[in-house]
């Protein structure tokens, strides 16, 4: 298993861990705690640098079956938890932290994407 | 907690945008690629996934609308796109010749986890239930499938 396999993997089981955390912040009812947003910026990272050494290895030599659908899973995945932040920004209620879930699991998806697509 | 303007109210349709956006930019994109780069090889299926990503266009501000107080636009909406769904995904499997590659909506949105049947049922659940009210729970029990 290359490096950016692992970071793949790394991303995709910690977005579950958001999601998870997520969705039990909108069962409790309670409002969007501070520290969800510290851990959803923390998938941020770790989404670019998986998407970083994606593009090292596509500027490496390795050959993706379809650029622009490659190209695109990258965007997704940097872009995805930022806009949902963003969004959210000036909510704190119980359903923005449903929002932050489904942003991660997304996240999470694409993450799992972009390591077949690559 | 305090609801501020109806603008920015907050509910279960905050989830239900989320998705939607998700799914403009996932069907959007998906469509684009299909017709710009191989439209030639499944002329049906990828049509079909640009009608996908214009629901989900309209879906979004449709769910908008309704979070709102409208909410006239979203049920036509919301059951133009489960009957979008249902037919495009028996059409996958009654004729496969149709799709030699994968539609948004093919076999009812597997490529998607089903995702695509299960948001127009829960977006007209949550009309159902009439405005967006904060101890609106039973949305959520099924988001996490998303």
């Amino acid at each position: 298993m290359d490096a950016v396999t692992l970071i793949g993997f790394i991303v995709a089981g910690y977005a579950a861990f958001v999601t998870i955390a997520a969705v039990l912040g909108v069962v409790l009812k309670a409002p969007r705690p501070k520290w969800l947003d510290q851990v959803a910026w923390m998938l941020e990272i770790l989404a670019v640098v998986l998407a970083i050494g994606a593009l090292a290895a596509w500027s490496g030599g390795r050959k993706p079956e379809s650029l622009s659908t490659f190209l695109g899973y990258l965007g997704a995945l940097v872009c995805l938890m930022p806009l949902a932040l963003q969004t959210m920004r000036a909510d704190r209620s119980t359903w923005s932290s449903g929002v932050i879930a489904a942003a991660a699991l997304a996240t999470g998806v694409v993450a799992v994407r972009v390591m077949m697509v690559r | 907690m305090t609801e501020t303007s109806a603008k920015t109210r907050s509910g279960p349709h905050l989830v239900l945008l989320t998705v939607y956006a998700i799914f403009v930019l996932a069907a959007g994109a998906r469509s684009l690629v299909q017709v710009f780069t191989h439209f030639d090889e499944a002329p049906i299926a990828y049509s079909l996934s640009v009608v996908a990503a214009a629901t989900y266009v309209a879906g979004w501000f449709a769910i908008r609308r309704a979070a709102a107080g409208s909410a006239g636009f979203a049920k036509v909406m919301l059951w133009i796109e489960l009957a979008g769904v249902i037919v495009v995904g028996v059409l996958s499997l009654a004729v496969p010749s149709w799709f030699p590659d994968d539609s948004v909506w093919s076999k009812f949105g597997s490529g998607y986890g089903f995702v695509p049947a299960l948001l127009p049922i829960l977006g007209l659940l949550w009309l159902w239930r009439g405005r967006p009210k904060e101890n609106d729970e039973s949305v959520d029990s099924h988001r996490h499938l998303a």
